[in-house]
């Protein structure tokens, strides 16, 4: 006899989720596939790394977010001299009743919602400062390992064309990125529209319409969310197809340095799972695994040189991974 | 749950369906190509049964469509997989099928919504009876195609009417031999090698019969034939003399005329009376005695039988010794001579009946085996040699005139006779042998002894004196033509020469040997 779990309602979930993207829609123009693979990451409990040129709002957005979440925000400008401890915090001498004791100082990662603006450029001993952080959502400092608060959703954005005195993000660090996220150029009404709303004498004043609460409980209810054998196969063979060692693919064998690690595929069935759930469903379907495939392996898959050389990228790579992997319905 | 389930029965259902249509479009593609593959079979091999074959492809292609559809039965996990996917139900019918025994938080909403969206949906469509596109327009070519083929003329036609040709004539050659068996046992002249001769012709019946062409059913037919010759007594013919010259004796006295007329009649009729003439010498006057010591004694000098020579010199002897009883067991032993004679001309009787009824044989087979070598070969051997002996309607073929002798005109195909006794020339194989071959010069130039009958007092073997115009001495061809016929046997036998040239020498010599067994 199978315990009966309580009852989840799915739907709010799904009512959270349009609430936030219409409340950020008010201020961020288009980009819908943007808030919807953001507000995906977020129920998920992953973390975002926007990457797009200048002024296409990924700061907005994710300051946006900030203000419809009655969660704590903070943001962290990356920039070469950066210290580690400018991030997790360090402890300082202080004085208490007259004798002087260390004190450790929180740094701006203490919040629920962290910008982690420019990423790339910041040292790898800085980057990596946030490794555990976003992994274990703990922070250790000298000996002392400290929780971060809950929910914690970490949003970095990095430049693609200032590479000039970037710091690529080593591999361990892009895969603690649930999504990479390309922000697009808006179209021309896009553009249109953004000239409208931020050139007026008052911009519009964003809500808050969840809290952690919210958050936290969405989150759990994603991963109840029922997946299908054969569409979890399904999601495994796409991560499988990723590496050039097993795929069939000659672009894949050709291109392809490393493929999506397991993280990949754990990233894959939630997205889907948080997806589903968005689209008012409430099992995983094929659809979902392909809508959600490019952000949640496309910092996952390292290409050769030659790849670099040819043109050929990630997101190409994906989509004749797609293209070509069956949709073997059940057999059993 | 219960939902599910009638879910999973309506697409089962529609599945079937779908399925059964399907498989039965296979059954048709298998079945057209079938016969398509039978109609380029039968033109490569010669098949007499072809449309036997090509219907039978059809119900077995549509028993094994019958049972894979039968076999086949989608698991219920498949059909909710495939309606997803072709309804565009997003996983939901798979995913709540395969959780439909769990009780997770979503479970229960989403069994809920996997119901709700399939009902809106028309779950039959997920398996849509259609012909495909494909498999139907193979079935149109193949179909043209087999069509085409089995309208367009077969070279395999010509060879199956060959093949019936064939067995016809073999079982017209089967029927010519048993005739001959029938006709022997019938005779109602029984001889001690009747069992043999039926035998012999039994075993050539077979043969002929089992033959995979006239041609090997030919090649039974000359040992048939030699083995019933050695069955004929050869000293037959002395014997019939020495009886006839007895009956020539006999006929000028008055105790033995009735024996004369009885011999003359038949041997058998012929010892009864000797017999009686034996039992009679005790009565008979001197001067008859005296007379018929004489006539025995002078069919004794002519007899060339030996034993009836000793046996008419004794009966002679004691007769004019007055020995009544030592001549009557001399003539006794006479009557057994003539008992003899009768079962050897019984016996060559046999002999000839049965060789008559193999060269019936022969002659249709030969004919058929003429043909069919035509048919098949005519192209390569036309014109090979020109055919002077025969001018048949056929390609001619073959040699013209051969060995002919005498002034016979030959019938055409092959084994042409000579009209009056001589053989014409051994000349083309005319397809249907109208043509006339006329026989060659080898008539004037060829020195063939053809024997008459012999005089009183001169056997057949004597040599004989030479004839005006011959430098060199002439023999009977009795002595000679065993010695030809085995040379020429044996040396076709040992050169490169077909199998139908070989026949035609055979056939050669039994022609010529038919007379003397007729005889």
């Amino acid at each position: 006899m199978i315990a009966e779990e309580p009852r989840v309602d799915a739907t709010r979930v799904t009512e959270l989720a349009q609430s936030l993207e219409t409340e950020l829609a008010r201020l961020i123009v288009g980009q819908k596939a943007l808030l919807r693979d953001t507000v995906i990451a977020l129920t998920a409990g992953g973390h975002v790394l926007l990457e797009g040129v200048p002024g296409l709002g990924k700061t907005v957005l994710v300051r946006s977010l900030g203000q419809t979440l009655s969660m704590s925000f903070s943001r962290i400008q990356f920039t070469p001299d950066l210290m580690p401890a400018d991030i997790v915090g360090t402890n300082i001498i202080g004085d208490t009743d007259g004798r002087r004791e260390f004190h450790y100082q929180a740094g701006p990662i203490f919040a629920n919602l962290v910008l982690a603006d420019e990423i790339n450029r910041a040292t790898p001993k800085t980057q990596s400062a946030l490794l555990e952080a976003m992994q274990e959502r703990t922070v250790t400092v000298g000996t002392q390992t400290r929780p971060l608060p809950s929910p914690f959703f970490v949003l970095a954005t990095q430049n693609p064309i200032e590479l000039e005195g970037t710091y690529p993000l080593p591999e361990a660090q892009l895969d603690r990125f649930f999504f990479k996220i390309l922000v697009p150029f808006p179209s021309e009404g896009d553009l249109l529209e953004i000239a409208r709303r931020t050139t007026g004498d008052s911009t519009p004043q964003l809500k808050s319409v969840a809290d952690a609460g919210a958050i936290l409980t969405a989150q759990r209810t994603a991963r109840e969310v029922p997946i299908a054998e054969h569409v979890l196969r399904y999601a495994a063979r796409l991560v499988s197809a990723t590496h050039p060692d097993r795929s069939e693919l000659d672009s894949v064998r050709r291109y392809v340095r490393w493929g999506a690690s397991p993280r990949g595929l754990q990233t894959l069935v939630l997205a889907g799972k948080v997806r589903a759930l968005l689209e008012g469903r409430y099992n995983v379907a094929f659809d979902d695994l392909n809508s959600v495939a490019q952000p949640a392996l496309r910092h996952r898959i390292f290409l050769q040189f030659e790849a670099e050389a040819d043109g050929i990228t990630a997101d190409r790579i994906i989509s004749e991974i797609l293209e070509h992997t069956a949709k073997e319905p059940a057999s059993k | 749950m219960s939902s599910l389930e009638a879910i999973v029965r309506e697409l089962r259902k529609a599945a079937r369906r779908a399925l059964g249509a399907r498989y039965a479009a296979h059954a048709l593609v298998g079945a057209v190509a079938w016969v398509a593959a039978v109609m380029i079979l039968v033109r490569l091999v010669p098949f007499e049964r072809r449309a036997e074959l090509a219907v039978l492809g059809i119900p077995v292609a549509l028993a094994i469509a019958a049972a894979a559809w039968l076999i086949r039965r989608p698991s219920a996990a498949l059909l909710m997989a495939m309606a997803d996917i072709r309804l565009g139900l997003k996983e939901r019918l798979s995913t709540a099928w395969e959780r439909r025994a769990e009780s997770g938080p979503l479970d229960d909403a989403q069994r809920h919504d996997a119901v709700q969206h399939a009902a809106r949906a028309s779950l039959p469509a997920a398996f849509p009876v259609r012909v495909n596109r494909g498999e139907a327009t193979l079935v149109a070519i193949l179909a043209i195609f087999a069509l085409a083929l089995a309208l367009l003329p077969n070279p395999m036609d010509q060879v199956l009417a060959q093949r019936q040709a064939d067995r016809v004539s073999q079982a017209r050659a089967a029927k010519a031999v048993a005739d001959a068996k029938k006709k022997i046992a019938d005779s109602g002249k029984p001889s001690p090698k009747d069992a043999q001769i039926q035998k012999i012709l039994q075993d050539a019946q077979a043969k002929i019969h089992e033959a995979d062409s006239p041609r090997k059913a030919l090649e039974s037919i000359t040992p048939a034939e030699q083995q019933l010759q050695k069955l004929a007594d050869p000293g037959t013919p002395a014997l019939q003399s020495s009886a006839q010259n007895l009956a020539n004796a006999l006929s000028g006295t008055a105790a033995g005329r009735s024996a004369a007329q009885a011999i003359s009649t038949n041997p058998a009729k012929g010892a009864q009376s000797v017999r009686d003439l034996a039992s009679q010498l005790q009565s008979l006057s001197p001067k008859d005695r005296e007379e018929l010591a004489k006539a025995l004694a002078k069919a004794s000098q002519q007899a060339q039988n030996s034993q009836m020579r000793d046996s008419l010199s004794k009966a002679s002897s004691s007769l004019q010794s007055g020995d009544a009883a030592s001549a009557a067991q001399a003539l006794n032993d006479v009557a057994s001579q003539l008992d003899s004679l009768q079962e050897q001309e019984n016996t060559d009787q046999a002999v000839a009946a049965a060789i008559n009824g193999l060269e019936a044989a022969r002659q249709g087979l030969a004919a058929q085996a003429d043909r069919d070598a035509n048919g098949q070969g005519g192209q390569a051997n036309a014109g090979a040699s020109p055919s002077a002996g025969a001018s048949g309607n056929g390609n001619g073929n073959g040699t013209g005139n051969g060995t002919g002798n005498g002034n016979g005109n030959g019938t055409g195909n092959g084994t042409g006779t000579g009209g009056t006794g001589g053989t014409g020339g051994t000349g083309g194989t005319g397809s249907n042998g109208s043509g006339t071959g006329s026989g060659s010069g080898a008539a004037s130039t060829e020195r063939i002894y053809v024997p008459g009958q012999p005089v009183p007092g001169q056997s057949e073997n004597d040599p004989t004196p030479l004839g005006p115009g011959q430098d060199v001495p002439l023999s009977p061809y009795t002595q000679v033509i065993e010695a030809y016929q085995q040379a020429a046997l044996d040396a076709t036998d040992q050169s490169l020469i077909p199998g139908s040239e070989r026949d035609l020498v055979r056939e050669y010599f039994s022609q010529l040997g038919e007379p003397r067994a007729a005889k």
